[in-house]
């Protein structure tokens, strides 16, 4: 294990806010806010009820919050994750689970910058009907919002075929992976710290 | 070699250098930190402030080993070591203490006399 990785174990809770510019493996459970330069690799298991912001997000476990990175999204096959996702290039791999708002391309990581760019596309008109009825865009908006041509051949089809057919069942946190083989804090209700 | 024995003894949670956690770390599995962290920190296992971290907050833990910079108040059920970098400001409670030649501390020991 490299020296510089900071590990949360699968019995550990943070709550509060984590900064920082060193990589972040989840293997436990976070509640608040995730803010990091580099990469964050949630794994199977792992729950993450906090607003991220990385270079890269790696997702295979259970994410409830919005997600922006400078670099990518990737949603493994077994990543559940309700919450808006911005970055330049998202996968979504066969078998995710995701509900909320994808905004791909060139777009700036901080909050100015997003929330600049979901009023632009709110003044677009009807299409978009905010954000109380949250869907995943379709692959030909995406790409118009795309500014990387290297992005466009993978990405837009991968996203509409994962997401076409009714989404999977959401993920229910407290449900989430086998119950049986969770620690006890996480069998507690979910709360906000606050 | 050394990095390897180093590697063994971390614990399964680590918080590395440049890293910041604003908040409260709790869990049932040993600890280490190498960065900082200012809340909270709650752990029925083992506690290890490596040098060069800092943590700002109120100490949980089986028992505390203290080789970077904590200010705050620990409870440790088992026991609490100041090693000799190692730099302390707050109460202490715990059945058994090491403080080690070279170890900075001011605040109160309660060792249930």
């Amino acid at each position: 294990m490299a020296d510089n990785v900071t590990i949360i174990g699968a019995e550990t809770l943070v709550s509060g806010e984590i900064r920082g510019d060193q990589n972040i493996l989840v293997r436990g459970r976070i509640d608040g806010r995730v803010s990091i330069t580099s990469t964050l690799t949630v794994e199977d298991g792992a729950i993450l009820q906090a607003d991220v912001d990385a270079e890269a997000v790696l997702i295979s476990g259970v994410v409830v919050g919005n997600v922006s990175a400078s670099g990518h999204v990737r949603l493994s096959s077994k990543a559940r994750v309700v919450g808006d996702v911005t970055a330049p290039r998202v996968i979504v791999e066969s078998g995710a689970a995701y509900r909320g708002r994808l905004e791909m391309g060139e777009v700036g990581t901080t909050a100015a910058s997003r929330s600049a760019s979901r009023r632009a596309s709110e003044s677009e008109g009807a299409e978009v009907p905010g954000r109380a009825l949250p869907r995943v865009q379709s692959p030909s908006r995406a790409v118009s919002v795309s500014g990387s041509p290297a992005v466009r051949p993978a990405t837009p089809p991968r996203v509409a075929t994962a997401n076409r057919p009714a989404p999977p069942s959401l993920p229910r946190v407290s449900a989430a992976g086998g119950d049986a083989a969770r620690p006890a804090w996480s069998k507690k209700k979910l709360h906000r710290r606050r | 070699m050394a990095k390897q024995e180093k590697e063994k003894s971390m614990g399964n949670t680590v918080i590395s250098t440049g890293i910041v956690i604003d908040g409260e770390v709790s869990g049932e599995e040993p600890l280490t930190v190498l960065g900082t962290v200012k809340g909270k920190i709650s752990t029925t296992q083992t506690l290890e402030v490596e040098p060069g971290a800092t943590v700002e907050a109120d100490i949980e833990a089986q028992s505390l080993s203290i080789g970077g910079r904590v200010t705050g108040n620990v409870n440790a059920r088992e026991r609490v070591e100041v090693r000799s970098n190692g730099k302390m400001i707050g109460d202490i409670k715990t059945p058994r203490i090491v403080i080690a030649d070279g170890a900075a501390f001011k605040g109160n020991v309660d060792m249930d006399v």
